[in-house]
């Protein structure tokens, strides 16, 4: 039985050293190419044809678009509307990331750690800065608890400054430990397959049934991360 | 200026951060159990994650997203532009139908007054036909009582006149008087005015 985690073994393509700092191409950076050729030519093919009346792939872009044009507006506020672009490429890259990673024999990036938590400190210090530059000093207010007692502030304030810090731990974990243990399971089941003989008609059903359900896990937790990102942001502009 | 400071001062916290990751992975060369805790693969991964965001953020804010925002606004233009004409459309129709109202309502009315002034008219002219009518009905028959009455002297003179040569007879033949005609008539008047009174 093949190492269920041996999928998530990164290989370098082409090498590229720079210093002695490692900065291959390999293949998660395809895939990360893949996904950001699949989200931009979903998006430029679904719109070439400019129609008044969409197609089926038009009004899929469309579709998602407003998707996000209203999950930005709704969790980040009018004022979120600004960093649209941003959240959109964000959204579609994640989208992207975990579909194709579907796929056999496609890498899917999104399962390691250190891309997810890249993501979510680039967002962290994206907001909190964007909090700084909206508020000022009084920024800091947000993390003096509204209507709290005085007394109990040296222990609020604390904990809310912790919460916060946890932020990008727990959102890059969520969608790292989501596709890393979606991935392991349908390998895991795969392998039982072959090693049952014939019944292994039994983890083949469970195989399929997995899949669709990874496509839904695919979707809800590119949706999940954007949907924090957005209450972050509006956590930032709005303080509350 | 504190604002200013404090941004400087967070990001430089965040680039300390991401020189250290790197720094980190770049010293520690070891063989871990999980790939995704292999840190000689950091740099790369973060490098080609930076790479494939700025270049999707490129492409998606510079040429997708303006081009589905311009086809979304076509259509809520077109969609505006005819909700507009279908509004101005429903005005004109109503004005047409106010003024088609109007329109009806004035020639009921000069329906109806015609049909009063011929009704008075008709009413006038039979009035007028009827006082003629009755008023030479009367002559006739005013006319028409002369007529009998003028009859009636005439045939009652003549009977008296017969009456009389009757008793100028009578007496004649019974007294052998001759009764003068004057006396005879006067005695048959008075005798016809007693047998009336009785």
């Amino acid at each position: 039985m093949a190492d269920p985690l041996e999928q998530f073994a990164i290989r370098p393509i082409v090498p590229i050293l720079v210093g002695n700092v490692d900065l291959s191409f390999t293949n998660s950076s395809l895939a990360m190419a893949i996904a950001v050729a699949g989200a931009y030519g979903f998006i430029m093919l679904g719109t070439r044809q400019h129609a008044m009346v969409p197609g089926r792939l038009q009004s899929l872009v469309e579709l998602s678009y407003e998707f996000v044009a209203n999950l930005v507006r709704e969790n980040a506020g009018r004022d979120g509307l600004r960093f649209f672009p941003y959240i959109f490429t964000l959204f579609f890259l994640i989208l992207f990331g975990n579909s194709i990673g579907m796929i056999p024999g496609i890498f899917t990036f999104t399962s390691h750690i250190i891309v997810t938590f890249f993501l979510a400190i680039c967002v962290f210090l994206g907001v909190t800065a964007l909090g700084f530059w909206v508020h000022g000093v009084r920024f800091l207010g947000f993390f003096v608890p509204k209507g709290a007692p005085k007394i109990m502030l040296p222990l609020l304030v604390p904990i809310e400054i912790m919460s916060y810090c946890v932020r990008p731990i727990s959102l890059s974990v969520r969608l790292f430990v989501n596709m890393m243990a979606g991935h392991t399971m349908l390998a895991v089941f795969v392998g039982f397959i072959g090693a049952l003989g014939v019944f292994g008609v039994a983890p083949l059903a469970v195989t399929v049934a997995l899949t669709g359900f990874e496509f839904v896990v695919a979707f809800l937790q590119a949706y999940i991360f954007t949907v924090l990102t957005c209450l972050y942001l509006h956590d930032a502009l709005y303080m509350h | 200026m504190a604002r200013r400071g404090l941004l400087a001062g967070l990001l430089a916290a965040g680039g300390v951060i991401l020189a250290d990751t790197v720094l980190w992975a770049a010293e520690d060369k070891g063989e871990g159990g999980l790939p995704q805790f292999d840190v000689t693969s950091f740099p790369s991964q973060i490098f080609w994650l930076v790479v494939a965001y700025a270049v999707l953020f490129y492409l998606m804010s510079r040429k997708a997203l303006p081009r589905v925002a311009e086809i979304l606004e076509a259509r809520q233009d077109r969609i505006a532009r005819a909700l507009d004409q279908a509004a101005r459309l429903r005005e004109e129709a109503e004005e047409l139908l106010k003024r088609h109202q109007a329109r009806i309502a004035a020639a009921q009315q000069q329906a109806q007054r015609l049909l009063r002034e011929s009704q008075e008219r008709l009413q006038e002219e039979s009035a007028r036909r009827q006082a003629e009518l009755e008023r030479e009905l009367a002559a006739r028959l005013r006319e028409a009582e002369a007529r009998i009455a003028a009859a009636r002297e005439r045939a009652l003179a003549r009977l008296d006149e017969a009456a009389a040569e009757a008793v100028q007879a009578a007496v004649l033949r019974l007294a052998g008087i001759r009764l003068s005609k004057r006396d005879a008539l006067a005695a048959v008047r008075q005798a016809g005015e007693a047998r009336v009174e009785a």
